[in-house]
């Protein structure tokens, strides 16, 4: 993010006016937000993993400056696109379980009462 | 690059840039896909028999879906993840154009100048943004279409460009132009007479879906008009470099500076849902100011409520609600054909199209839909999904 100490008027990242809010108890919503930005980041760490272990591999040595100008090929990105879907998957399994556990077996027997 | 800006005015992201841009695709993916089945699931087999046991009915439209699902978990998740997502897309793109930000100023003001091709742009500095556009951030998009950092800025351009290459997951096609490059291709196999020397795009953005009209009708002079002039500025750029020659306003389309019956063709698309119901009105009027007889106005939306069930009218209707559109759900309830006899297009001059998408279907699915009109939309139509259909509407002058 630029700063404005440089003297050029900075980029507004914060969508203006009242943010919808659906959880009823105080900072779900902001978990929420928080959950999904530490998802991004740990994507973020895993890719520049893929990118090293990419030019070790290929290499065995290799320079930050190598690392940076490494361009993903479009076959590679597939790849990784795919991976993704399912990392995401892993993290807010919780959701997926909820909805299947709804087609679950309808002779299931009940859970005893609760005293 | 952003994976679908692919023009002179296309900015690099940082290796972790772009992996941030990467993920809110798949992240989108997931939200849209997984998870909008997923509520869809708990509605039918939780909340939709629920609602019968208590009422002896089904639920009767998508509000009455939308009250009954507010607060099952799951719609909490769905709707709180993908304001995330919307928002998060526009972040991861961000930084990409901030540090890129005095070079695409520089370069838009070389490409607009450049012999490539003749189009042009004018902004007008003393221009009133309508509070539709300047008092929110639509569809959360920061800083919106009409933010200006500085003189003759397009970083908005920039910032909506690559915010929908990120948004689109690919259903824009590759370069963000499929509804358009869809649409034109249909109304030429559709009307093959039809030859239209002046053509009009009323809001345009970044004229990604205006420079298709220039290159279906390459004899046409192609018109663009959006109230943002950072996105009429980055359009022209956009088109220049491509090629293509397009005339950018910044000007409203409730009221332009055109002469009356002055265009063959008026072409919007995903424009009237970010306009006020008064304005759609004056749109309208003013398209029929500026038709010739004989002329055709055509717009792209989201299919109107009255041809969708109750769960596709709360699912499409979400984004009224909790996108910042607020103007959406009014534009969809309305009925199309009444909207267009109002402005007084005669009823039985009223069209109506649904289109398969051109990158994802192939131009001989585009060619056969000529023939294929049912009149009808399914749950393809307008949904970010596999097999996406473009809707429109529009009449005859």
């Amino acid at each position: 993010m630029t700063s404005a100490s440089d003297g050029k008027k900075p980029l507004r990242y914060s969508v203006r006016g009242k943010q919808s809010q659906f959880f009823s108890a105080e900072g779900v919503d902001e978990l929420v937000s928080i959950t999904m930005a530490l998802a991004q980041e740990l994507w973020v760490v895993k890719e520049r993993l893929a990118a090293y272990e990419s030019l070790a591999t290929k290499k065995k040595l290799f320079t930050q400056k190598e690392l940076d100008g490494l361009k993903v090929t479009p076959a590679q990105r597939a790849k990784m696109d795919a991976e993704s879907q399912a990392f995401i998957d892993r993290i807010f399994f919780v959701l997926r379980e909820r909805v299947e556990g709804l087609a679950a077996d309808p002779d299931e027997p009940a859970p005893p009462k609760e005293p | 690059m952003t994976k679908y800006v692919h023009h002179d005015l296309k900015i690099d992201p940082t290796p972790e840039e772009a992996a941030r841009q990467a993920f809110m695709s798949s992240m989108r993916l997931y939200v849209l896909h997984d998870m909008a089945n997923g509520m869809r699931t708990v509605y039918e087999n939780a909340v939709e028999p629920d609602f019968k046991r208590k009422n002896r009915r089904a639920p009767k439209d998508g509000v009455e879906v939308h009250r009954a699902l507010k607060n099952d978990t799951t719609f909490k998740f769905y709707s709180s993840m993908r304001c995330n997502v919307q928002e998060m897309v526009f972040r991861s793109i961000l930084p990409t154009v901030e540090r890129n930000q005095d070079a695409l100023n520089k370069k838009a003001k070389t490409l607009s100048r450049s012999k490539k091709a003749k189009g042009s742009v004018q902004t007008d500095p003393n221009f009133e943004v309508p509070r539709s556009v300047a008092a929110i951030d639509v569809h959360l998009m920061p800083g919106n279409y009409d933010t200006e950092y500085g003189p003759d800025d397009v970083t908005q351009g920039a910032v909506y460009d690559n915010g929908i290459s990120v948004f689109s997951m690919g259903f824009f096609g590759d370069n963000l132009d499929d509804i358009g490059s869809s649409i034109s291709l249909f109304i030429k196999n559709r009307y093959p007479k039809f030859k239209p020397a002046r053509i009009l795009d009323m809001g345009c953005t970044i004229g990604h879906n205006t420079v298709p009209w220039a290159k279906t009708y390459p004899k046409a002079e192609v018109h663009a008009i959006d109230v943002g002039g950072p996105v009429v500025r980055y359009g022209n750029a956009r088109a220049q470099s491509e090629g293509v020659s397009v005339h950018f306003h910044q000007q409203n389309a409730e009221e332009t500076t055109f002469e009356d019956e002055s265009f063959d063709l008026i072409f919007s698309s995903m424009f009237l849902h970010e306009v006020p119901k008064k304005g759609i009105k004056k749109v309208f009027k003013e398209a029929r100011r500026l038709l010739k007889p004989g002329g055709l106005m055509l717009h792209m939306e989201l299919p109107p409520n009255k041809m969708l069930g109750p769960y596709d009218q709360f699912y499409l209707d979400w984004d009224s609600y909790y996108n910042k559109e607020p103007f959406y759900k009014l534009f969809r309830d309305a009925d199309p054909r009444a909207v267009c006899a109002e402005a007084g297009f005669a009823k039985s001059k009223f069209v109506q199209y649904i289109i398969p998408s051109l990158g994802q279907y192939g131009e001989k699915a585009v060619k056969d839909s000529v023939k294929q009109q049912t009149g009808k939309a399914d749950d393809q139509t307008g949904r970010f999904a596999a097999g996406i259909h473009w809707y429109c509407f529009g009449a005859w002058k």
